[in-house]
């Protein structure tokens, strides 16, 4: 994995040469617009959003505490990693087929794993981590190596329990419907991208026993989790999780700003229906 | 052990439901929904020799959902004599989507690199999506059979999404919405769907606010294609046995919720 | 060092990307369009990565006796697949293309078609009348399965158009808002990780 990461750094330094030799290159050329106006109001909108990420981040650091709600899903890691070790029995983690490690969706369900992770190094429970993406399978054994170590057990991180089954679909599925049948894991945590096979693993831990947590951003996938699983983080909530679990004040304004900026986009939802009704022809808040 | 047993008595019945209504081989007038009306519609109203692009973005598992719905709008598409450029954003896609280029081309007479071309895979689809919207050649500097995509007739003065009409996205996964937030949202290319039925509410934001043009999905799509064709196909088969399905999981909710109610009120009584 | 290299590189890229896309400056297109291509490069090489660490595995399984005879298929079709492709092509007519439709294309298709009958064990246990709210779930339920069949169009016109409005209002209202939410967070994460608040996805920190 060492190796995979010089290759890596090296190929994104080659990027850097090639990009720079082309962008000398470029130099020259004096046609296109530095900034194309179609894309204006993604920019405002994108520079406001950033700017209210940084108000959040400025508010928190001088001293200013707010609180998130409870999320049951994340309150439940704690009883899902408790029942596994106290049936003598394993974890299962699983990110999904459906995306790889530059989704934020992959990058919230790391976060998750550094916690579960810690915890299952404390109570020496195993914890199964079956992905069908290379990368991911890297980066997460990076991410339990990290939290065993932080736990003071670096001898419980076992990377043969953190593989990488199949780039297929239904490969993916079936090796982890496998595995669930087979192991038959205390619990098991769905939280990732999730497309047709979400509810065939969740159908399938249901029929052991587990409990489980589950989290997507896909909101079809969301409905069969939430029949079928025991707790589901819907929407931003799996994003929330690293601040939620860690208590690290940077990551929880980021949340507070998704708030803000949540509630800007209602305000101008708002405006523009009223706005609508009065004038039926406008059309300034069209992008 | 009751919960496993009642598990298997559900999948075997939905096991018989199904093959015996697939057996019965009854087929259903569809009327097509205002989606796939619109999507019929623009093919249909394309000038001769006008550009489109077919992405199969989609694995071998959802092969019998997809492939009247290709097929159908292959159909269509050759059968107004449009160019059609073929490619692949998921590799299982690759030989299935060349596949039924080649079979409906036959059906029409159509020629190889004149009618149509098929580009092949390529691996990291956004920056594929992204890159044709510079150059396609640069993206694919060669066709699915090795030959230089140059060379094609059916490429000369073909080179980005601004000489494309319409993107078909046959996907039975989350592909098509990078072709509308990347195709669509950055180049402004018109983007239109094929999908599998789980998959059509998902899209429905995108279709209500007119980033995706229009979707035909599942095999109700295909039949309402077919239909619409007035040809025979896939759809209009399986149409029997998924509305059997459906009526299945009508009287499993029903009776469930009977079985409960019972539990319920004896519970209450002791 | 070993953490601030790659979150500088981060940082670089994540705000060039930013940034290009709100310009049509050739210098911008031309330095785009080199990253896209890197990017297929690099991709490439982690292939590699997951053929070497599933062959490690399953050797390694076969080794301890654990699950072998799914090991030796796995490693089996994983040989066996590059080999025909090699020796006779991935064409039509091939023997590749022929273990494609008739093995693994049936392989995949059957384990999708286990999702209907996992749909149809999960409504049964899903769709009860527990509360109001579940019970409205049900009844909503059970009107978009009935609007969704032909046959519905013979019992009458209602159910269609109650399905369609359905879908199309109340259903596609929450869509958009936990798209909306989604949205958010995403962008939120992206955020983070490239001005290097998040870092778990470099080693756990």
């Amino acid at each position: 994995m060492r190796l995979y990461r010089r290759i890596t750094v090296l190929s994104i330094c080659f990027i850097s040469i090639a990009g720079t030799v082309s962008a000398s290159d470029a130099v020259q050329a004096t046609s296109g617009a530095w900034l194309n106006p179609d894309t204006l109001p993604t920019l405002i909108f994108s520079l406001i959003s950033l700017l209210i990420v940084l108000f959040s981040i400025w508010w928190v650091k001088s001293g200013r505490k707010f609180k998130i709600r409870e999320i049951p899903g994340l309150k439940a890691v704690d009883e899902a990693v408790g029942r596994a070790t106290e049936m003598g029995s394993s974890i299962l983690y699983t990110p999904g087929w459906g995306g790889d490690i530059q989704r934020p969706t992959t990058i919230a369900s790391m976060n998750i794993l550094s916690s579960v992770a810690l915890k299952t190094a404390e109570y020496d429970t195993r914890l199964i981590y079956p992905t069908h993406d290379p990368v991911i399978m890297a980066v997460a054994q990076e991410v339990v190596r990290e939290s065993c170590y932080k736990a003071g057990h670096s001898d419980r991180f076992k990377a043969d329990d953190i593989f990488y089954i199949s780039s297929s679909q239904f490969g993916y599925a079936a090796a982890v419907d496998g595995i669930i049948s087979r192991e038959k894991p205390a619990s098991i945590f769905l939280l990732g991208t999730f497309e047709a096979e979400s509810l065939i693993l969740a159908e399938t831990g249901n029929s052991i026993g587990s409990i489980q947590i589950a989290g997507t951003d896909s909101t079809i996938q969301l409905a069969f989790f939430i029949v079928a699983c025991d707790y589901t983080l819907i929407g931003e909530e799996l994003f929330a999780a690293s601040g939620y679990l860690s208590g690290n004040e940077s990551i929880l304004s980021s949340v507070k700003a998704q708030d803000i900026i949540k509630i800007l986009i209602s305000l101008f939802i708002v405006t523009a229906m009223i706005w609508a009704a009065i004038d039926p022809s406008s059309t300034w808040w069209v992008f | 052990m009751d919960r496993l047993k009642t598990r298997w008595l559900i999948f075997s019945g939905l096991a018989v439901v199904v093959v015996a209504a697939y057996l019965i081989n009854i087929k259903f007038k569809t009327e097509p929904s205002p989606a796939t009306m619109k999507a019929y519609e623009f093919i249909e109203t394309l000038p001769e020799s006008s550009v489109v692009m077919f992405s199969f973005d989609h694995e071998a598992s959802s092969l019998p959902e997809i492939q009247p719905l290709a097929l159908a709008l292959l159909r269509h598409a050759f059968k107004n004599d449009l160019k059609i450029i073929g490619l692949s954003l998921f590799a299982e896609g690759t030989a299935i989507g060349y596949d039924l280029m080649t079979e409906t081309a036959a059906e029409y007479d159509k020629q190889y690199g004149v009618d149509y071309v098929f580009l092949g895979f390529k691996p990291q689809y956004i920056s594929a999506i992204l890159g044709m919207g510079e150059s396609i050649r640069r993206v694919f500097p060669e066709d699915y059979l090795g030959n230089p995509t140059d060379n094609a007739p059916i490429m000369s003065g073909v080179d980005s999404y601004d000489d494309i009409t319409m993107v078909v996205s046959i996907a039975d996964g989350d592909r098509t919405v990078y072709w509308v937030e990347y195709a669509g949202a950055r180049y402004g290319q018109e983007v239109m769907a094929g999908l599998t039925a789980a998959m059509i509410t998902s899209y429905d934001p995108y279709l209500s606010s007119e980033q995706l043009y229009a979707v035909v999905g599942g095999l109700r799509g295909a039949a309402e294609y077919e239909n619409l064709l007035d040809q025979r196909g896939g759809g209009a088969r399986g149409m029997l046995a998924q509305s059997a399905a459906h009526l299945y999981i009508i009287a499993l909710v029903v009776t469930g919720n009977i079985i409960y109610f019972r539990n319920r009120r004896r519970r209450g009584g002791k | 060092m070993r953490t601030k290299i790659p979150l500088l590189i981060c940082l670089i890229f994540g705000v060039i990307m930013f940034a290009q896309y709100f310009s049509s400056h050739e210098l911008a297109l031309s330095v785009y369009n080199s990253i896209l291509e890197w990017w297929q490069i690099i991709f490439a090489f982690t292939l590699f990565v997951g053929v070497a660490a599933f062959m490690k595995n399953s050797l390694r399984g076969i080794s301890r006796g654990k699950d072998t005879p799914y090991k030796i298929i796995s490693l089996v079709g994983l040989i066996l697949m590059p080999v025909l492709a090699i020796i006779g092509g991935t064409k039509i007519g091939s023997p590749f293309l022929w273990s494609f439709e008739n093995m693994l294309a049936p392989m995949q298709a059957t384990v999708f078609a286990l999702l209907a009958f996992f749909v149809a064990s999960a409504s049964f246990r899903g769709f009860r009348a527990r509360t109001v709210s579940a019970t409205i779930l049900l009844v909503t339920a059970l009107i978009v399965l009935l609007g969704r069949i032909p046959m519905a169009e013979m019992i009458s016109e209602t159910f269609p158009k109650v399905t369609f409005w359905i879908q199309n209002y109340p259903s596609m209202a929450a869509r958009r808002a936990i798209l909306i939410g989604i949205g958010l967070g995403s962008m939120t994460t992206a955020l983070r990780v490239i001005l290097g608040i998040e870092r778990t996805y470099l080693r756990g920190e």
